[in-house]
């Protein structure tokens, strides 16, 4: 068995070496160590002693690990966590690879993984998490699961197997009540995290839950928080922890979901440490966090900086559209087959904007429709991503210093390479 | 959800009712309303919309009979279960409107329970508002990516298929035959119904956004009706949305995908 989980190791890791040669195929590896040795992922993570934190939902997934690890390590602990995105088993056999003896260990105490909410139920069976952070249901799986009900059940089946630690978001239709919903395990912890109303409710669209029908249980926000967020200012947000700190904290940018996840992640690192939590260190801990990858970042090109909003789903789309201080002076759009049914953008609202300079990738003539209809002027619609972004980057400098692009994720990565942006982490200038 | 209207414009008005809002219309549905109301209002025929959510709104329910077009979207089983009873008590009313002519667009599910039957997958039936003569049923696997129609009276007709379902239209007009997609039945033939002023469908979305040439023709049927007349029947601003819809279905229609 040690013979066949050094050659997984091995196989995989030249796999990955390979993989990376040719930049791309980072599930491939993974998928070959587990042919090859099948029980390795559960095995491996069996052996963690603190055991296993799944986080789950469909957005924010990616920051709120990252903050969780963050936490969890200026505590002084150990982290395996997967990479943003790697969130299918083969992902995470994938990161396993990389931080592995040949024999199969681990150096770590704990694991904190991001978990797909598709594969939620296979990855907890195999993972076994002690603990499990829910974040939000929304309505941008559509293409993929179909019905928020269905991820719903999906999810719940992942918060049934915690035994420790169930931390769930009280803001969401179908989170609030979830652990009334599930079966019972004597000795598991739930709590929740929010938001005070002033700050939930004028947030527009909220938190962008997805519509709950039929058994509707308790009330969104109706739960006491073990982390509430109590104030927001910009990236800077006040969390209440209980029973009785104060502490603010820096978001990877401005917007309520943040803040949101922020609370999510300091909860669920208070459920995991008891008595060694200290509500200090995730002030630390946030603070010397980088921007996350792809949201609201800002790139510097040729002098001029250009953030970058995520179009992931609706939900996201409108929280960021939402946290624009004023309508941008400079405004792009990408969008191609990876948002394969964009009818969505018909319940966005898109009053942050008062033009579209260009619009490209093949979806962009669905969005100058949507656009015409509600008088938003759009400069220019050209198919040729090249063409259009380099009309784009021609425009004169913004007077607000900076011009804003809204991209799926599929032309991100894509406009990131044709501007010379090569590593997916980090984000320097080649 | 009842859009901003002018207290007294409902004289002149068209007047949408938009059946259960909130319960069916996952998928930007909506924006089929709000693009039949744009298309109208830029033209100078002003628009109110009534929007119906269950026994709650009564003011509303009460002035079903003021329709002259009536929206309903699709949503998931769950909200087409919710949404059953609450159909088949306002069944009566909205037999009496489409036998009066008024333009019906039904979308997934609320096409489904306008027809005559639903079959889940548990084999339970559910008897619709048979205002459609057609049944459907659940089951089979799900098609979901772009859809491609050729309608005998517009052209073609290009949008998005998400369904688990199959529809039997028996003889009856249909929207259209498939060029892409699955459509009714289980091998690829025709789409949705079309005869007279009833028009179901499964193509989901805010199909009117890339074939406004539905829309005008469910508004050409609800105001001639009542002989209300356009003041500028083609503006600029809707030529401008019409190029970027024909340009959204030669797109579409050139490199069809699915899931
Ligand atoms: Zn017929």
């Amino acid at each position: 068995m040690t013979a066949r989980t050094t050659a997984a190791v091995l196989v995989g890791r030249a796999v990955r070496v390979a993989a990376r040669l040719r930049g791309g195929g980072s599930a491939i590896p993974g998928n070959i160590a587990l042919r090859i040795d099948p029980d390795f992922l559960e095995r491996t993570i069996a052996a963690i002693p603190d055991g296993v934190v799944a986080v789950s939902g469909s957005n924010g997934k990616s920051t709120t690990t990252n903050m969780l690890a963050a936490i969890i390590r200026a505590h002084g602990l150990k982290v395996f966590t997967n990479p943003s995105g790697g969130n299918l088993p083969q992902g995470i056999a994938s990161a396993l690879l990389s931080e592995v003896s040949l024999g199969g260990r681990l150096d770590a105490d704990i694991a904190i993984l991001e978990v797909d909410e598709g594969y939620g139920t296979r990855l907890a069976e195999l993972l076994k998490p002690k603990t499990v952070l829910l974040l939000n249901i929304q309505i941008d799986q559509l293409n993929r699961y179909h019905e928020p009900d269905r991820v719903a059940a999906m999810l719940a089946r992942v918060a049934a197997t915690s035994t420790e630690g169930l931390i769930l978001n009280r803001e969401d239709n179908f989170l609030v009540d979830l652990d009334t919903r599930i079966p019972a395990y004597s000795g598991r912890a739930v709590s929740f995290f929010g938001g005070v109303p002033e700050l939930v409710e004028p947030a527009g669209h909220g938190v962008a839950s997805a519509d709950r029908f039929g058994d509707v249980g308790a009330k969104p926000g109706s739960r006491p928080a073990a982390v509430e967020v109590v104030a927001l200012t910009g990236n800077r947000a006040t969390l209440a922890i209980e029973p009785d700190t104060r502490i603010e904290v820096k978001l990877p940018s401005r917007g309520l979901h943040y803040a949101l996840d922020a609370a999510g992640a300091a909860a669920t690192a208070r459920s995991v440490l008891g008595d060694r939590f200290r509500p200090e260190l995730v002030s630390q801990a946030l603070d010397s966090l980088a921007t996350v990858y792809g949201r609201g970042e800002l790139l510097v090109v040729d002098g001029e900086q250009i953030e970058i909003i995520m179009m992931k789903n609706p939900a996201s789309l409108q929280l960021n559209l939402d946290s624009l201080e004023s309508a941008p002076e400079q405004v792009f759009l990408a969008v191609d087959e990876g948002t394969p049914d964009p009818s969505w953008i018909w319940d966005i609202d898109f009053s942050a904007l008062d033009h579209v300079d260009g619009i490209t990738g093949s979806k962009a003539w669905q969005f100058a429709t949507r656009f015409g209809y509600l008088d938003i002027p759009v400069g220019s619609v050209d198919l040729d991503v090249r063409a259009a972004l380099k009309a784009f980057l021609a425009l004169p400098k913004p007077a607000t210093g900076h011009k804003v692009m809204i991209l799926n994720y599929e032309q991100m990565m894509g406009i990131r390479k044709i501007l010379g942006f090569k590593e997916l982490e980090g984000g320097g200038a080649a | 959800m009842t859009a901003a209207t002018p207290k007294g414009a409902s004289r002149g008005a068209l007047r949408i009712l938009h059946l259960f809002p909130r319960l069916l219309g996952l998928n930007g549905e909506s924006g089929n309303v709000e693009i039949l109301r744009l298309r109208s209002e830029r033209r100078g025929l002003p628009v109110e919309v009534l929007s119906y959510d269950g026994p709650d709104d009564a003011a509303v329910r009460a002035r079903f009979d003021d329709a002259d077009l009536v929206f309903i979207g699709s949503g998931p089983v769950s909200a087409e279960l919710i949404a059953h009873p609450l159909v088949t008590a306002v069944a009566g009313d909205l037999r009496a409107l489409a036998a009066d002519g008024r333009p019906f667009l039904a979308v997934g599910a609320g096409f489904q329970l306008l027809g005559q039957t639903v079959t889940l997958e548990s084999g339970e039936v559910l008897e619709g508002a048979s205002l459609f003569p057609v049944a459907t049923r659940h089951g089979g696997t799900r098609v979901v990516g772009d859809f491609v129609l050729d309608s005998p009276r517009i052209g073609p007709i290009v949008g998005f298929e998400n369904r688990g379902s199959f529809v039997d239209v028996g003889p009856h007009g249909t929207l259209g035959r498939v060029v892409y997609g699955r459509g009714n039945s289980e091998t690829p033939g025709e789409e949705g119904f079309w005869e007279d002023n009833l028009l179901g469908t499964h193509m989901h979305g805010p199909l009117l956004a890339n074939n406004p040439a539905l829309a005008d023709s469910l508004l050409d049927t609800a105001r001639l009706r009542r002989g209300l007349e356009y003041t500028d029947p083609a503006p600029e601003s809707l030529r401008l949305v019409d190029e970027s819809a024909r340009q959204s279905r030669a797109t579409i229609a050139a490199a069809p995908l699915s899931e």
